[in-house]
């Protein structure tokens, strides 16, 4: 009776701490939350666009316009430090890609008032893909962000296929890549 | 909500008392002085109310970003964080309680947007009820264990104690011996 005691008492604590050492170790659980708008319409914007692209899209960009094809929709801030090791590799892979019919739109947002900023971040990589300004950080709400940099993925018809939080590599772009054009 | 509309109304009057004595230099100078107390007092309980207004949306956005996790540094609520975001996500709470939006729908707004992740309560649904559920449930059952002990314990003390006889005429006898 008495060392069937002890031995509930055991497995108990022993049931708890395994409990808090997973807790410990399986590190930062709140980045593994799926985005909730995985599956459901990319929220629609329209922003103005930076100086540089007003002649090909106008004065501003609207998510309606693009529907029909694939998008990678990028959020950065100019104070950002993972946003400037992305940004060349956003504007390789737009390069290399841009015929295949899917447009990049890079969303500065987080960065209340800093044109400048901005512009400089665009001129620094010579961002040839189309940047808009969400300065109130509305659309990084309507979106569900965390944080700078995410990137979104959307296909054909408007749906959030993935997204990736923290900056792209070329693997990442690479497998969203095919996901999307297949 | 007419917040700003009540301080401007407030800043118009505060204007015209002073200009009300120099308008009629030859009025006694009797009248003027309830007037002026009532007009400060006037100007006060609209500035007041106004206050009140002011203060009520802000508690109320407050109350409400209180429930919402800061997606930035997530340890803390979106009423306490100071990052851009959560000043903007207090933004919108507020133009949503001015447009008439109630509570639970201002939270599914944002839960629509962020997931059941962003709600520092977890809903009571789901997987989710075990965390409401099991404390309950840990402190009921510790009454009950409680209760049963007690009974147990209570019990054992009414049972009748079997002592040896010959103990018990040993400290008879000795009690008898120490009472002379």
């Amino acid at each position: 009776m008495k060392a069937r005691g002890v031995l509930t008492t055991v497995a108990i604590v022993a049931a708890l701490g395994g409990l808090f050492a997973y807790g410990l170790l399986r590190g930062e659980p709140d980045r593994d939350i799926p985005s909730a708008l995985i599956g459901k319409p990319a929220p629609a914007f329209e922003l103005p666009l930076y100086e540089a692209y007003r002649g090909e899209f106008g004065e501003t960009l609207s998510l309606d316009e693009l529907r029909g094809r694939p998008l990678v929709v990028n959020f950065w801030a100019s104070w950002c430090a993972p946003c400037y090791d992305e940004a060349p590799v956003l504007q390789a892979y737009w390069q290399e890609y841009r015929d295949s019919g899917v447009v990049f739109v890079g969303v500065q947002t987080q960065d209340r008032g800093k044109r400048a900023e901005g512009r400089a971040f665009i001129d620094q990589f010579g961002l040839t893909f189309p940047n808009v300004i969400d300065d109130d950080s509305s659309v990084s709400v309507d979106w569900g962000l965390f944080g700078v940099p995410e990137t979104f993925f959307v296909s054909r018809d408007g749906v959030v296929v993935d997204k990736h939080i923290g900056p792209v590599t070329p693997a990442v772009m690479e497998r969203q890549l095919a996901a999307l054009l297949r | 909500m007419k917040g700003p509309v009540d301080s401007g109304a407030v800043a118009a009057r505060g204007q015209f008392v002073p200009v009300a004595p120099a308008r009629s230099p030859s009025r006694p100078r009797r009248g003027t002085g309830p007037a002026l107390a009532a007009a400060a007092l006037t100007c006060l309980l609209a500035l007041g109310a106004a206050l009140a207004q002011a203060v009520q949306l802000d508690s109320r956005v407050f109350e409400i970003a209180r429930q919402l996790r800061c997606p930035v540094c997530t340890s803390e609520s979106v009423a306490d964080s100071s990052v851009e975001l959560a000043q903007q996500m207090r933004q919108i709470i507020k133009q949503q309680l001015e447009e008439g939006r109630s509570e639970q729908e201002i939270l599914a707004f944002f839960q629509q947007r962020y997931g059941d992740w962003i709600l520092l309560d977890p809903p009571k649904r789901g997987l989710h009820l075990l965390v409401w559920v099991l404390p309950v449930a840990a402190g009921a059952a510790g009454v009950a264990a409680l209760v049963v002990l007690g009974r147990r314990w209570v019990e054992r003390s009414r049972e009748p104690v079997e002592v040896d006889p010959e103990d018990l005429a040993r400290v008879r006898a000795e009690l008898e011996g120490r009472s002379e």
